[in-house]
């Protein structure tokens, strides 16, 4: 498991704009690549029925996202949503529900009205921060 | 024979394959039969009262097995099935 994110200018730069677009509604996706490497970001939808305070990811775009990176020798990176009114730090919530810890949980926010975006490793109680390298 | 795929979270109940070969009639004799090879498999993905546990998501070839009867859900003329825990959060 990769102890940083290594994350291209235009996936950021896609995952900022998704959460400006779903506000006040917490977005979700997916970073698909390798070793560490976000090749590309995967809008998803959330299907929680509370969206403004929860995601859940809608499980057939799970499905329609995991099952084709099966044959293509690629990995799930990480786990991206965001914080439409609080910082881009994982929550209690964000903690009790990761149940995929070989992918970071990469958070995004506009609280301030500038972009911020930073990435961590869950499991179980325990989040690290890690890296976001610009490639 | 039936190919369930794994993601990682649960590859460590299987000794880290990403997928297992196993047999049933239905999805639910087809978790028994993977149970049997590792013990404690089931348990993680079907609660006390038998049914699915609420965090994990069972795909049925391209079908939610939610939508087929759920641990009932018939499995004739499926290759494969894949496991995949839900990803939620606040």
């Amino acid at each position: 498991m990769s102890d940083e994110l290594v994350l291209p200018r235009a996936v950021r730069e896609e995952i900022l704009r998704h959460a400006l677009e779903e506000a006040p509604k917490e977005c979700c996706g997916v970073l698909v690549g390798h070793d560490g490497v976000a090749e590309r970001a995967v809008r998803c939808r959330n299907a929680h029925r509370e969206p403004n305070v929860r995601y859940e990811i809608d499980p057939r775009d799970l499905y329609a996202v995991l099952r084709p990176m099966e044959d293509e020798d690629r990995e799930l990176v990480a786990i991206y949503h965001s914080h439409p009114a609080s910082p881009p730090v994982p929550s209690p919530t964000d903690r009790a529900e990761a149940r995929w810890p070989r992918a970071l949980h990469v958070l995004a926010s506009w609280r301030t009205g500038a972009p911020e975006l930073r990435a961590y490793r869950i499991e179980g109680d325990w989040m690290r921060e890690v890296p976001v390298r610009e490639s | 024979m039936v190919t369930v795929r794994l993601p990682g979270s649960l590859r460590d109940l299987v000794g880290g394959a990403n997928k297992v070969q196993a047999e049933g009639r239905t999805l639910d004799e087809l978790l028994s039969d993977i149970d049997r090879r590792f013990p404690g498999f089931r348990a993680r993905l079907v609660d006390e009262r038998g049914a699915i546990r609420t965090y994990v998501n069972v795909y049925i070839g391209e079908h939610d097995a939610r939508t087929r009867g759920g641990l009932g859900a018939s499995l004739e003329g499926a290759s494969e099935v894949m496991v995949i825990p839900a990803m939620a959060g606040g």
